[in-house]
């Protein structure tokens, strides 16, 4: 665990050198930028999309945003790549509200996308983190009691308010409110060493 | 001490679950309590683990060369971080002939560099071309299949607007297989029908992908039937309805064990569409 805490706090010093480049317009800082982030910020793209077209817009367009306005980045309120990740989910999800057509389909196909046939395909955190941390996570997801995670993650990718994954699991709203607060802090806590 | 309801706020906040107002209301809070905003950190790294869980997948190189050469393009010409060094001395200043010459050399030596570095840009950027072609080539492959099942599709419907059939087009639902798409053709008066896919992963010998038709008349998606696709992910296949279907209203694909099942695994659902 250690170990990992050490390798984190490595990364959010090359995060803090990497976005003070960007800053500089250093166009070679912002291809590592590219290069560590892109796979990450695409999988979540495609997979709040469910459409690899639009997931390769949505990327173009967060880049582009990283790199104008990379003063908007706030490193008090998280790392340089979590904010990279919530801008990029942001993006796709109104993207993903434009055309309401599909909504339905895409809320289930996120919760469906955690299956066990898609846990035979490796997971973005493999790519940027190693196999390693990769599992830890996973295996902390995993661990996580069913209802926590599914309120967790129809809140994270598809964009559905808690009134909203209240009606959808007929549920109180205080009940989806709990759940998404106990089962963040079990992560965090879970995660601690690793994030 | 932060308590629970600003815990439940954090947690929200960082998942992006919290709404407009919600949000503005909250951040006036985070502004003043550096606590929060150390939970607030914290949280959004466990947003990034979550985030991370999606199948992974790699952006195709295109989207790279085509991001920066956008930069490139968007840069001011006076953007370069080189800074400016004044050449010229002051006119008629004694003692100083020898610099129109060291620049004059330095010049040369700044040309030579730029040859030897253009060529080798040179080199790259046709190595990048080949790729972008080879891939622009692949992605074109995949939106021609894709288009001419729509175009079919679409004729279909055209041709049998009066007659009982039923067309449908599946889209996958797995981000990682985005080139994955199916189609049924129902025929209400007859009760049965044809479905084609192309490019389904083929499974393990002990499931199987089941078809289901969806019929409001029922309370669950009605069997029709397991299909395999062969190693290229393709297959077209006749399939019947276990129990009369009044209105088919969507199909959906799942994966079940070897035979099916008498209900969906709704968690393993590969193709949906109507």
């Amino acid at each position: 665990m250690m170990a990992g805490a050490d390798d984190n706090v490595a990364e959010q010093n090359q995060d803090a050198a990497l976005i003070e480049r960007i800053r500089g317009g250093e166009r070679a800082a912002f291809v590592g930028f590219y290069d560590r982030y892109s796979p990450l910020l695409f999988s979540v793209a495609a997979r709040v999309l469910g459409d690899r077209k639009e997931a390769e817009d949505v990327l173009q367009e967060i880049m582009l945003v990283i790199w104008n306005k990379s003063g908007d980045y706030d490193p008090q309120l998280g790392t340089l790549s979590s904010w990279a990740v919530t801008l990029t989910r942001n993006k796709a999800l109104d993207r993903l509200r434009a055309r309401t057509r599909r909504l339905r389909l895409i809320e289930e196909a996120a919760i469906l996308a955690e299956d066990s046939d898609a846990t035979s395909y490796p997971s973005a955190n493999e790519i940027v983190h190693g196999r390693e941390r990769a599992e830890l996570l996973r295996d902390a997801m995993k661990d996580l009691p069913a209802d926590q995670r599914m309120a967790i993650e129809l809140a994270f990718f598809t964009g559905l308010s808690q009134s909203d994954i209240a009606t959808r699991l007929q549920q109180p709203l205080g009940t989806i409110k709990a759940r998404i607060r106990r089962g963040m802090l079990r992560l965090r806590e879970q995660l601690g060493g690793v994030l | 001490m932060i308590d629970e309801s600003m815990q439940e706020q954090a947690a929200a906040y960082a998942l992006g679950a919290l709404d407009e107002n919600e949000t503005k209301a909250f951040e006036v809070s985070l502004r003043v309590d550096p606590e929060l905003r150390a939970l607030v950190r914290e949280l959004r790294s466990v947003t990034e683990a979550l985030a991370g869980t999606a199948p992974a997948l790699e952006p195709p190189a295109a989207v790279k060369a085509r991001l920066l050469l956008e930069i490139d393009d968007r840069r001011p010409a006076g953007a370069s971080r080189v800074q400016n060094v004044p050449i010229g001395a002051p006119a008629g200043s004694p003692g100083r002939a020898w610099i129109p010459w060291a620049v004059a050399a330095a010049m040369a030596l700044v040309s030579l560099a730029f040859f030897w570095q253009s060529a080798s840009l040179r080199s790259q950027l046709t190595a990048q071309a080949g790729r972008i072609n080879e891939l622009a080539a692949s992605a074109e492959l995949a939106r021609a299949e894709s288009a001419d099942l729509r175009q079919t599709v679409a004729k279909l419907r055209e041709s049998n607007r009066l007659a009982s059939f039923r067309i449908a087009l599946l889209d996958s639902l797995l981000a990682a297989a985005p080139r994955t798409i199916a189609v049924s053709v129902w025929d209400n008066e007859r009760q049965d029908g044809v479905f084609i896919v192309r490019n389904l992963k083929p499974l393990p010998s002990d499931k199987d992908y089941q078809l289901w038709i969806i019929d409001p008349k029922y309370p669950s998606p009605v069997d029709a039937g397991v299909f395999q696709v062969d190693a290229k992910g393709n297959v077209k296949q006749d399939f019947r309805a276990k129990l009369p279907i009044q209105t088919a209203n969507q199909f959906a694909v799942t994966i079940e064990q070897k035979g099916g099942a008498a209900v969906p695994n709704t968690k393993a659902m590969v193709l949906a569409g109507s």
